[in-house]
């Protein structure tokens, strides 16, 4: 499989007034065409901040990301591929969607970014009846607004909102976080028909290890915006390296896992760590002396890699 | 038994007219045990706690039943001595801690505050308490956490205190309405093995409501199952999962994605929820259920005992047809 996307040693701060955020701290990661990521982490860990600089809403502050070769930004401008190439599907469907413009209107404007021709050639009705069809809504449907819909209708509707302009990458930003088990199944299953359909390649960010299980191809887990381990979603599953994956493992409040040994967070370290300590040094079970100055991420084997003494 | 519920009917009226919430729910929990209540959202698993709790709103009317607390009728309480009972003998802890709190109070003082009120003690002896009650949900360096205001604090850290102050009386009965929903799995799993760790010293019976199945499976004793304002079933946690006896539950234990082989479409549950505000004249759950029968579309069965400590409501648990 080609490489999509390539993150290359990747910041981003946030400054308010003197105090600065480090929401993505070095961050290293690829995408392969076609295949689905998923990024999990905390809250705060700096997954959105991730899919964002994708879409051009954050900058990277260093660093660079290629996107099928080309960098996304350059000299702060952000270098949109084609038009509509990435698109993107966030979590609350309830406030994502303009609740003061009709269904129609929310699908078709991503389209304004386009050119005339295509605007029209993608735009049209038969195309827009099939699109809402395939989501799994009417074509009556069109002239309401959202507040008229369920949360699962909701998200239907800005699943084809992104497939309007027939994208070949999609951030997906918790889509199913808010909704039931059962709405779930159906959105879920929808995603991946057309990941197969279209050759879709997904960044699928949730904090439901489950539901990254079944979607994904590769996982990379983030702690305090750092990827602290990345690899193929079987092997990360089944053998955790990072203190911080495995502690994430044995939280699942899974009906069918097995009750296997239980990880869980230290008491915080009565140690002064500096800036230069292992992120997760003040939480880890496993912390010694050497974690004071952070551990490079390493490969363990060509797709799995860690950052982590213990691990390495 | 430390709550009975018995035929509970529930009706809202709303701009569009009356919505039955809540249609003959009836539940007991025992001294001591954890009731785990699932259910996708609008199911009526909030109404039923505020129901307990006397918190139901102005436009919302209970046509039917009875809530019983120890004994005691609640529905023939006053305000003042409901507002009591809250508290003192049922704690509270909702998804989001922040509406529990004082914002602009140290947490010890609102912690303080709430012990005097609670027991006769001086104002230096409730400090004393509280600190041992930051104790008590395990809150590292007490004293320093006591000084600060919630704000300061995270999310988890916060709900530990809605839990200290929740637990402070300390009450009979808990009742925790999604207390970690909006937290992280890490951070829920402690809080919940919070929970667990004060029911088991403490013999305080909880209402645990969550639409997480393996919260259910983790932390409850018993588990009853809510479909469109009605229970339609409910029994000891582990038998219910590994063997449902309504096609509700197993339609919903289907459709996680938890065993699902990834190379296979999840097992959804088709359709949607029916309007409650025009109730099917049957079973609610036969328009969506693949064993429907003629009957289920012209008569809605009650919830009623199927084996020894499980109870069902669904025709196909009926011997007598
Ligand atoms: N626009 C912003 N200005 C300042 N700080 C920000 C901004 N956006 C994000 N941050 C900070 O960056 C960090 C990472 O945030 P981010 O939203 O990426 O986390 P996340 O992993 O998506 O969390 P969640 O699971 O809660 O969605 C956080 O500390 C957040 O407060
Ligand atoms: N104050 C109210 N006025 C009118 N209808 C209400 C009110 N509160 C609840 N309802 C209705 O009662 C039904 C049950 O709601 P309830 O809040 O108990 O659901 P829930 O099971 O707690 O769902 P969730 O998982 O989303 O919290 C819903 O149809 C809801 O719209
Ligand atoms: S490097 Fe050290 S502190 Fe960091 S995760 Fe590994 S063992 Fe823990
Ligand atoms: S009563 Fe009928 S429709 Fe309802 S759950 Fe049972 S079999 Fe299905
Ligand atoms: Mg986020
Ligand atoms: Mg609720």
């Amino acid at each position: 499989m080609n490489t999509l996307i390539d993150f290359h040693s990747v910041d981003k701060s946030f400054h308010k007034g003197k105090q600065s955020v480090r929401a993505v701290v070095d961050a290293n990661l690829t995408v392969k065409k076609g295949s689905v990521v998923g990024l999990v982490g905390e809250s705060g860990s700096g997954k959105s901040t991730l899919g964002k600089m994708l879409i051009g809403l954050e900058m990277p502050s260093e660093g660079s990301i290629h996107f099928e070769g080309t960098p996304l930004w350059k000299k702060k401008k952000f270098m949109r591929p084609r038009p509509g190439d990435i698109q993107t599907v966030f979590q609350d469907p309830q406030s994502s969607l303009d609740p003061r413009m009709r269904v129609k209107e929310i699908i078709l404007e991503p389209l304004l970014a386009l050119g005339s021709r295509e605007r029209k050639e993608k735009g049209g009705r038969e195309r827009l009846t099939s699109l809402m069809k395939r989501v799994g809504l009417k074509a009556e449907h069109l002239d309401r607004y959202p507040h008229e819909f369920s949360g699962g209708q909701r998200q239907r509707i800005a699943i084809a909102r992104a497939l309007i302009t027939d994208p070949s990458f999609i951030v997906l930003d918790e889509p199913t976080s808010a909704l039931d088990v059962s709405v779930q199944a159906q959105v879920l299953n929808l995603l991946k028909e057309l990941k197969n359909e279209r050759n879709l390649t997904y960044l699928f960010i949730s904090h439901n290890m489950s539901v990254i299980r079944y979607m994904c191809d590769v996982i990379a887990v983030m702690y305090k915006g750092r990827i602290v381990e990345s690899g193929p979603a079987r092997e990360l599953f089944e053998s955790p390296r990072h203190p911080y994956t495995k502690i994430l493992l044995s939280s699942l409040p899974s009906i069918f896992r097995e009750k296997g040994p239980v990880l869980s967070f230290a008491p915080p370290s009565e140690m002064e760590t500096g800036e230069e300590a292992c992120g997760f040094f003040d939480r880890c079970p496993f912390r010694m002396e050497a974690c004071l100055k952070a551990p490079a991420f390493e490969a363990i084997t060509e797709e799995h890699g860690v950052a982590c003494y213990r691990e390495g | 038994m430390v709550l009975v519920l018995k035929d509970l009917c529930v009706d809202f009226t709303g701009m569009r007219g009356k919505v039955r919430a809540l249609n003959n729910v009836s539940l007991s929990i025992e001294k001591g045990e954890v009731l785990g209540v699932v259910g996708e959202s609008g199911s009526g698993k909030s109404v039923t706690a505020l129901s307990i709790l006397g918190l139901l709103g102005s436009n919302a009317n209970i046509s039917n039943g009875e809530i019983s607390y120890s004994g005691q009728n609640l529905l023939t309480l006053g305000p003042k001595e409901m507002q009591s009972l809250r508290g003192k003998k049922i704690g509270m802890v909702f998804q989001e801690p922040m509406t529990a709190l004082h914002p602009t109070m140290k947490v010890g003082n609102q912690l303080a505050e709430v012990i005097k009120r609670h027991r006769s003690v001086s104002k230096r002896q409730a400090c004393k308490l509280a600190i041992e009650a930051l104790k008590e949900v395990h809150i590292h360096d007490p004293e320093l956490v006591a000084k600060k205001y919630p704000f300061e604090l995270s999310g988890g850290m916060r709900q530990r205190i809605v839990i200290a102050l929740a637990m402070s009386a300390p009450p009979d009965l808990l009742i925790a309405d999604e207390p970690t929903t909006a937290l992280d799995v890490t951070i829920q799993k402690e809080i919940l093995q919070l929970i667990k760790e004060l029911n088991d010293r403490r013999g305080t019976s909880v209402l645990l409501i969550t639409h997480d199945l393996g919260v259910v499976s983790n932390v409850c004793d018993r588990v009853m199952v809510m479909y469109a304002g009605e229970v339609v079933e409910e029994g000891i946690t582990e038998a219910v999962l590994n063997a449902p006896s309504h096609p509700y539950t197993e339609a919903l234990l289907h459709a996680l994605p938890d065993l699902a082989d990834p190379g296979e479409p999840l097992k959804a549950i088709p359709g949607e929820v029916p309007d409650l505000q025009n109730r099917p004249a049957g079973c609610a759950f036969a328009s969506r259920c693949p064993k429907a029968m003629d009957i289920c579309g012209v008569s809605a069965p009650a919830l009623e005992l199927v084996s020894t400590n499980r109870s069902a409501a669904c025709w196909l648990r009926r011997d007598t047809h």
